[in-house]
């Protein structure tokens, strides 16, 4: 391994003066960074006296019968623009022609039509205004029988105040970005390791491989190309994600704290998430090393690469579905294996109950995998130097590997 | 140094390809590995430089195994290949440092070399823009960046054109004068005649020839002698020779000008002089035969190709 050194450095520079790797890296993180700053310089989310009419939505009201009180269609909908129709048939043209965003026809106190043009997956605008109506029949109830409706109101939808003491995790706070994170390790995982198999395909299809393994060992170059693959995409990472979060600490009160569900991350989670997703990408990037060993064409890569990408599309959508069940049997089992410990240990200790002694135990496992699928890989891109044409089946070179003479 | 290479065997998927190769070559010498195609110099070559395992056999540098990551060598393969998005001199140096120079180390052998090979003036161009000649003398510099005492060339010659084959030959015959190890694979004689002083001769994998070239021409062209005469063409001066001279010579072979005779057993070069002025014949030359290395070569060869498929 003493040409380690060399070759991560040759190969870093590789990354470092790939102007497309650059050119986003930058652009990315400025872009990123400059979105954090935009509130504090627009005072976007600061003033409420500062809200823009414009965006308001318009709705059609059309009470021939007078039912509901127009100050209470005020209070229920506040930042909603309420047109009065003067037909049934106006509400129904307002809605047709965008005018208005929804439009209601009251036909009796205890019934209504709803217009809405596309209606949306989160379309609360009937439900808001079915607790309009039984809040006017209410009203009109207690008019109608000499009650004072606030003081009956009251009693029955009385203030209660609770203080929330959470003695373990809040999945709902950590949940958002628990799947940021998981979403972007998988990205990174996909994306570099592609980038190291490509590399390693190369040099076979350029034939310096045959000029590079007699000049050092195949252990330091599979290493050296992996270890650069990380260190590229830690950097990239780093100095985008480090830099959105920075900026967003500093411009927190100007967001009114409104992404804290995503970019407020703990420091303990982002460690984790350190440990655990530079782990997977380093189990990884050795698998893709190998696959890429595999071929002596770029173009053949996805042959052999198809089959890891199949096992981390398996983890990545396993770890989301189960990403709310953090402490069933599932994400537990997921969780000490080294294809899935990545993002199933890091959501167990972000979302669920985890011991010390099982994120050291699925750390340990993680890291002794690294180390052999390290070691297998290099043996196999040894053994597959010159091995040019079809690709080779990953079960005979990992067999090659452990066969004597 | 001495570099052994003993009795190997190599297989292919249950096919032997190499049925037990022994040569031997020392610091200060060339020796060139001769073959036809497919016949297993490269191969041999690959096992020496430890890409390939044998099945048996061992490589031994001054009697102890030969590990050519551990030893400054420098190996110029037959499948050239370098990193074309790389410009020459990047790519120099880190082959420099990966087979132990300094950085500044690197960056003097490697100005040093593409000066020697004429090729400097493409240091920061990237090498897939430069000509195939250009991109080959890059890849001699590659080899002898470190300035290895070991110098391993599978065809070098391939693919130069006649004044790059003349800067390799130069480069060569530096190397011999410099001490340094010289092992090379090639098929074109002439190159190999030029400095070669020790032969192996590979054919279907085993060593048909092998020994200091001179020695071998000098065995090949034993009581053998060179005629042609004025006026007679080599078929009528093969004619001549079975009338009359049958009792002293036969016929061995000829070359584009001359006759090849063998003196049989009891005969001498001056009787058969005699004979040929008692006859009358006009000679135009007379004298030892000294055979071309192709000639060598395709004697080996042929025999035991026909061998080969009498077997």
């Amino acid at each position: 391994m003493k040409n380690f050194p060399t070759i991560l450095g040759f190969e870093l520079r590789n990354y470092f003066k790939n102007k497309s790797y650059m050119i986003l890296t930058i652009l990315i993180g400025v872009l990123a960074i400059a979105a954090m700053f935009l509130p504090r310089f627009f005072n976007l989310f600061g003033d409420d006296s500062g809200e823009d009419s414009e965006s308001q939505d318009t709705y059609a009201v059309y009470d021939e019968s007078g039912v509901i009180p127009q100050d209470l269609i005020a209070s229920f909908f506040p930042d909603t623009e309420i047109r009065t129709a003067a037909s049934a048939d106006e509400v129904r043209s307002l809605v047709e022609t965008s005018e208005a965003a929804a439009g209601f026809v009251v036909t009796s106190p205890t019934e209504y039509q709803y217009y809405v043009f596309n209606k949306t997956m989160g379309d609360s605008a009937g439900m808001a205004f079915t607790s309009l109506m039984q809040t006017a029949s209410f009203m009109k109830y207690c008019s109608d029988n000499g009650l004072n409706f606030t003081e009956v109101q009251q009693q029955m939808t009385p203030a209660i105040t609770y203080t929330e003491n959470i003695l373990g995790k809040d999945s709902g706070e950590n949940f958002w970005y628990c799947y940021g994170l998981v979403i972007l390790v998988f990205m990174l995982i996909i994306l570099y390791g592609v980038m190291i198999a490509t590399s390693i395909t190369q040099e076979k299809s350029n034939r310096s491989i045959e000029v590079l393994v007699t000049s050092t060992n195949t252990t330091s170059l599979l290493f050296g190309k992996v270890i650069a693959g990380a260190l590229a995409s830690l950097f990239q990472v780093g100095f985008v994600l480090g830099g959105v979060l920075l900026s967003y600490e500093i411009n927190r009160s100007f967001w009114g704290g409104r992404l804290d569900f995503i970019l407020h991350i703990p420091g303990e989670v982002l460690i984790t998430f350190a440990l655990f997703g530079l782990g997977g990408f380093l189990f990884y990037a050795f698998l893709y090393g190998m696959m890429g060993a595999l071929v002596s064409k770029t173009e053949d890569i996805n042959k052999t690469a198809g089959n890891v990408q199949m096992l981390i599309m398996v983890v990545y959508f396993l770890v989301l579905f189960q990403i709310q069940n953090p402490d069933g049997i599932i994400m537990k089992v997921a969780s000490f294996l080294p294809f899935s410990s990545y993002s199933a240990m890091f959501v167990r200790i972000a979302m669920g109950s985890v011991t010390m002694v099982e994120v050291v135990i699925a750390f340990g496992i993680l890291v002794l995998s690294i180390l052999g699928v390290g070691y297998i890989g290099a043996k196999v891109y040894r053994n597959s130097t010159l091995r040019y044409g079809n690709p080779l089946k990953l079960r005979h070179a990992v067999k090659g590997v452990f066969r004597k003479g | 140094m001495r570099l052994e290479v003993k009795d190997i065997t190599k297989s292919f998927e249950e096919k032997e390809v190499l049925h037990g190769i022994s040569f031997s070559v020392e610091s200060g010498r060339a020796l060139g590995l001769l073959g036809r195609n497919g016949a297993g110099k490269t191969t041999t070559i690959r096992i020496l430089m430890d890409i390939f395992r044998p099945n048996s056999g061992e490589v031994l540098l001054d009697g102890k195994p030969f590990a050519p990551a551990a030893q400054a060598i420098g190996y110029l393969p037959e499948e050239r290949g370098l990193y074309p998005k790389k410009t020459v001199l990047e790519q120099m140096i880190y082959l420099g440092r990966l087979r132990g120079l300094s950085k500044k180390q690197a960056e003097e052998n490697s100005a040093r070399w593409l000066a020697r090979l004429g090729v400097e003036e493409y240091a920061k161009r990237k090498l897939e823009t430069l000509s195939k000649g250009n991109q080959q003398k890059v890849q001699l510099a590659s080899t002898l960046v470190s300035d290895p005492e070991i110098v391993v060339l599978d065809e070098p010659f391939s693919g130069l054109d006649p004044v790059n084959s003349q800067i390799l030959k130069d480069v060569i015959r530096e190397l011999i004068a410099e001490n340094k190890l010289v092992i090379f694979s090639s098929h074109q004689m002439s190159y190999v005649e030029e400095f070669c002083e020790d032969i192996a001769i590979v054919n279907f994998g085993e060593i048909v020839l092998k020994g200091d070239l001179r020695d071998i021409k000098k065995r090949y062209g034993q009581n053998r002698l060179i005629l042609s005469a004025d006026g007679y063409s080599l078929d009528q001066l093969t004619g001549f020779c079975k009338d009359h001279l049958s009792e002293l010579v036969t016929v061995d072979g000829q070359t584009r000008d001359y006759l090849i005779l063998g003196l049989k057993e009891g005969a001498s070069r001056r009787g058969l002089l005699e004979q040929l002025l008692a006859d009358g014949l006009p000679i135009e030359h007379f004298g030892t035969y000294e055979p071309s290395l192709n000639d060598i070569f395709v004697s080996c060869v042929g025999e035991e190709q026909e061998n080969g498929g009498a077997a």
